[in-house]
Formats: structure tokens, sequence, C-alpha cells
């Protein structure tokens, strides 16, 4: 008996089974109280409110939505709702980094010194704080008969409003994938090792699957107008509202805004870190070749600094996406507050919450999952790299 | 020995060159004439301004004050001058510098269809032949981090010939190489030196010195202190400084 305790195995297992077990019964007497608790307060728990009908409405949904459908397709809708401002203000978070983290790196004082300041302004301050500044600039943009115009855009107290194509939602979202595609083909045509194509030469097929996708999406976009109207929808003032277009409502464009300002001036000092970190000697072998600055730019140190960047970059869009949450502030229906209405109209806490958290869940790791493949892809390949 | 052209002027001509880093001056009114063809190599100690004299030859570094003529033109702020001259004088470097994102084959043909905008199968046929040269055709299709040092450093000397450049510079080509392969390396500059290219080599290999100089150049405090054809450099040196270089890098 006692050689066996000693036994460094059986002490591992044993240890690991105290571990297992005294988490397990947390959980259960937490799940044990839960139940007492509700049961006292006449709370049925349990999945069925998911198929009841919600009985309010939301302000922002890119599907149809009623007070009559359920709680399932208010979910899907949060989830979407939050997916789509994630995207928006990711790539708008991207593109400010990228443009800032540049100009801190360049080299040019001015451009250096605007780099720093933003940073140091945008990053020190919270994103609450941002949320309701920029709301409250949105809120105080004149009314839609004052509204301040150019290029058919509309900048109003109620929302911006862009020219949009006069086509079925079908066309449109068939288009939509139609541009993905454009993008994703020629990404995908360049890695595949199903083409006997050496990779060097793929440069034809490429830009023909690009131009057709693209005329696809043209071809779907025309072909699916809608009767009797011009193809570009233009908002105009119609007695005291503004009609035609699309309107982006002040709430998107609020937290659109603040996640890219934001973001972008943590983007930019990865971004900047990134370029920092491709060594000097591969920038002065590609001027010794005789490759121009853009060239030594585009081929070695962006390559080399968005290998860099990628890993952390992942990580800062995984707490990006969870910035989304701040749509309770200024009450855009992203997935969080709609699980927060949820709690608050049928009172099921604990499982509105679980579905939260799922969900977050189920997002981020994707997002994250789909940066480690393309960590993966593009790693540098052997360990004997010095300099 | 002696090679080339010499009627169309030296290849690289250094007058009175200046060079300051901050306040440290790194070269004093160095001057120096290489003839197409000639094989120089550089010695000196650590912070000497050998590393420097190379690297202000292709504009790594501008030089503060002086002239430098490169194969008759010279090396100023016209930007056309800048280009024209690397893409005539290849470089190697202590530390490979080779781009870790590309195979062995793509460095070596990126800067050929890039800047001299030779067809890929030229191009493709010209790596390869280079890299059958510094004997290891068989690499061509890995990574340079899959490399050893010394196989990093012969395809960093193919990449540059791949320009087919006049001249070329060695900065230290074997200082970052464990021992047992800094022969394989040298061997292939030894090739290419047989084979005429002018070629100036920063380098504290001194049988390579004795083996392939036409001229062994010493360097210290920034200032060219001794030259001579190696036969006479080695055995009768006239100046301290180099003496007890000599006796410092010989001695052991």
């Amino acid at each position: 008996m006692v050689s066996l305790l000693r036994n460094q195995k059986v002490r591992n297992a044993l240890l690991q089974v105290l571990y297992v077990g005294s988490i397990a019964a947390m959980v259960l007497a937490g799940i044990a109280i839960a139940r007492q608790n509700l049961a006292a307060q006449g709370i049925t728990s349990g999945f069925d409110f998911l198929f009841k009908s919600t009985g309010w409405d939301l302000n922002f949904s890119l599907l149809p939505a009623t007070a009559n459908d359920p709680y399932w397709w208010y979910f899907l809708i949060g989830i979407i709702n939050t997916l789509f401002l994630g995207t928006v203000g990711l790539t708008l978070a991207t593109i400010v980094g990228t443009i800032v983290g540049l100009a801190r790196t360049s080299s040019n004082e001015l451009a250096r010194l605007l780099g720093r300041t933003y940073v140091d302004i945008f990053r020190n301050i919270p994103l609450i704080l941002q949320v309701f500044f920029w709301y409250a600039v949105i809120t105080h943009l004149p009314t839609p008969r004052a509204a301040h115009e150019g290029w058919g855009f509309l900048l109003t107290s109620r929302g911006l409003y862009i020219p949009f194509p006069n086509v079925s939602s079908a066309a449109l979202a068939a288009a939509t994938l139609a541009v993905i595609a454009a993008i994703a083909l020629p990404i995908w045509l360049g890695r595949t090792s199903r083409l006997s194509l050496p990779v060097g030469q793929r440069g034809g097929i490429q830009l023909a699957c690009a131009a057709a996708a693209l005329a696809c999406a043209a071809v779907v976009l025309v072909a699916g107008r809608l009767a009797d109207l011009p193809l570009l929808d233009f908002p105009a003032l119609q007695g005291l509202n503004l009609r035609g277009g699309l309107r982006i409502p002040p709430e998107f464009a609020t937290l659109a805004i603040a996640i890219a300002i934001y973001g972008g001036s943590y983007i930019a000092e990865i971004v900047r870190g990134g370029f920092k970190a491709v060594g000097k000697g591969q920038v002065e072998a590609a001027l010794s070749l005789g490759l121009g600055p853009w060239r030594v730019f585009m081929l070695v140190r962006l390559p080399l600094a968005l290998r860099a960047m990628l890993p952390i970059l992942a990580n800062q869009y995984v707490w990006l996406m969870k910035a989304t949450t701040m749509g309770i502030a200024v009450g855009f229906t992203d997935f969080f507050m709609i699980v927060a209405l949820t709690i608050n109209h049928s009172g099921q806490t604990i499982e509105a919450i679980g579905i939260l958290m799922a969900g977050f869940l189920a997002i981020n790791l994707s997002l994250a999952a789909i940066f480690n493949r393309i960590n993966k892809a593009i790693a540098l390949k052997g360990n004997q790299l010095r300099g | 020995m002696i090679s080339g052209n010499r009627s169309s002027g030296p290849a690289v001509l250094i007058e009175n060159l200046d060079k300051y880093y901050g306040t440290f001056q790194a070269l004093r009114k160095v001057s120096l004439s290489v003839d197409r063809g000639e094989r120089i190599v550089v010695c000196g100690p650590s912070g000497s301004g050998k590393s420097t004299m190379i690297r202000c030859i292709n504009r790594l570094e501008q030089h503060n004050g002086g002239r430098i003529t490169v194969l008759g033109t010279e090396l100023n702020d016209d930007v056309g001058n800048i280009d024209g001259i690397r893409r005539e004088v290849g470089m190697v470097f202590q530390h490979f510098n080779l781009f870790p994102h590309m195979t062995v084959l793509e460095n070596c043909m990126l800067a050929p269809m890039i800047v001299r905008k030779v067809p890929r199968a030229d191009a493709e046929a010209t790596a390869r032949r280079y890299l059958e040269k510094v004997r290891i055709p068989e690499q061509a299709m890995k990574y340079p981090g899959q490399l050893s040092g010394g196989q990093q450093q012969r395809v960093a000397i193919a990449r540059a010939l791949c320009m087919q450049p006049e001249i070329m510079l060695f900065d230290e080509p074997t200082s970052a190489l464990d021992p047992e392969m800094i022969a394989e390396v040298l061997d292939v500059i030894v090739t290419l030196a047989s084979e005429g290219m002018t070629m100036i080599c920063v380098t504290h290999e001194m049988g390579f010195a004795r083996r392939v100089a036409d001229r062994v150049i010493f360097m210290d405090g920034g200032e060219i202190v001794e030259q001579a054809p190696p036969d006479e450099f080695f055995t009768f040196s006239r100046n301290e400084r180099t003496r007890q270089f000599l006796s410092q890098v010989l001695g052991h």
C-alpha cells in the first residue's frame, strides 16, 4: 500500500481525480442551489421559452423580424448583427490601424508625431467613453431638412443615408457572395495543390476567375433590379423625412466608428511592431539587389511584417469582437443586448446567459481557428534563420 | 593574374571619402582605386571602418565627403545613378540576409525578374545555373531556414550572381559561420576569383587573403594604413599597427 502511494503515476492519477471531483462537486452544488432558488421564485427552467414569441421589437436587424417571432430567431438575428458590426468594425479598425501604424514607422517626423498622438489619445480613453462621445456627435448632427450632403450621401441625426442599388434582397445576397468569391477564389487558386500548373504561373487564371466572379455580381445586380426604378436609389428629402437609399442608423454608425478608432489605435501598435520586427538585413539585401523602395516594401517588408503581426492581430480581433457588446450602451440590438432584453422579458437568466456565452465562444473560437490556419500556412519554414 | 579592361578606367574609385555617424568619424579621407578584375581583401580590427567603406560603395551608407565613382558613374543623390550602380554591384552579407519567406530559387529569381526584367523561364535557368555553381542545385525548392549557415551563404552568393554583376562586395562572408562551413563558402569565392570577377572582400581569413588577393588593405581608425600584395603584406609589413594586428590574427 505504501509503495503504491509512492508511485509517481498513481500519485498523479489520484491528484487528477481529486481535482476533477472537486470541480464537479462545485458545479453540481451550484446547479442544485440555482434550481432551488428558481423553484422558490416560481420560474420554470429549461429552453422551452426559445419557441415562444418575444412580444418586443428590434431597432436593427438584417433579417425580417417582428414581435411575433420566437426567441431563437431573435438570438440568431443577434448573432448576425454582432457578426455584421464586428466585420465592419474590424475592417475599418484594420484600415485605420495600418495607416496610423505606417505613419508611426515612416521617416517623416510629422507623420510619426501625428501617429503617436493618435495612439496616445485613443488607446488611453475607455471604449465606453468613446462610444458615448461618438453617439453624442452623431445624434447632434442636423435634422434631415438641414442635412450635410455630398456625392449622394446624407449626414443627419437620424443616421447616415447612402445611395443603394434598387435590387431584390435575394439578388443582393447573391451579388455579395459573388464578390466574396472574387476575392477568395484567386487566393485559393494560388495555394491549392490540385492544379498541375506551377504556383508562379497562375496569375492569368486568378485574374480570369476574379473577373468572372465580378461579372456575375454585376449581371445578378442588373437582372435582379426592381421594375420601373433606377438602378441606384438616392436618398432625398420628402416632406419632413428622408426617403430612399440605405439608412445606417446612428447606433450602428456610432459603434462602427468607435471600434474602428479605438481598435485602430491598438492595431497601429501591432502594425508598428510588425514592421520593426523585420530584419534590417533583409531590407539591405533587397536594396543591394537594386529593388526600389516600393518593391522592397511590397515584396520584403510587408510579407515579413505580416507574419510577425498575425498572431497578435488575431488576439486583438477576438478582443474587438467582444467590444461589440457596447451595443447595449447606445441601444444597438447586438447579441448581448438581445440576451439582456430576453432576460428582462422572460426571466430565463441562466439559459440566456448560457446561450450568450456559447455564442461568443463559438464566434471567437472560429475566428481564432481561422487565424491559426492562416498563421500555419504562411509560417516561415525551417529553424536555421539568423540576423 | 591581372585581367579585365584597364582602358575603361577603374571599377571602383574612392577619393578622400569621409563618413560620420553623428560626431563620430568612421572614415577619414579614404582613397582607393580598384581595377577591373582586381581582387582586394580588406582587413583590420573591429570598428576600423572596413564594412562602412564597402557599404558606401553601393550606398547602403551615405558618405559625407569625397567622391565614389563606380564603373564610371559617380555615386551621388541621383536615384538613377544609385539604381544603376546597385544593379552592377552584388553584395554578400555577414548574416546572409536571405528572404526567409521565399524558396531558394525565388530568392535567386526575384531581382533579375523585377530589376532586369528577365523573363521567368530565363531567370529560372540562370538561377539554377548559379545554384549549380555554388554546389547546392538540389536545395532549390527549400526555404532558407531549412539550410545550414554555409548553405545559406552560398545561396546568398548565387542570389547576388544572378544579377550578373560586374563587381562583388563581400562583407565578412564567413564570420557568422561554424568553422566546418567556412571552407565550403571560401571555395566558392575562390572559384569566382579565378574567373576574373572584380571583388572586394572584408574578411579575417588570412589564408584566403594570401591565396586569392591581388592586394591586401589594412584599415585602422577609419584610415587605410597599409596596402600591398599579400606576399609583401604578410612578410614585410612596415607599420606597427599592421604588425600588431597580424600577430593577433595569425598568432594561434
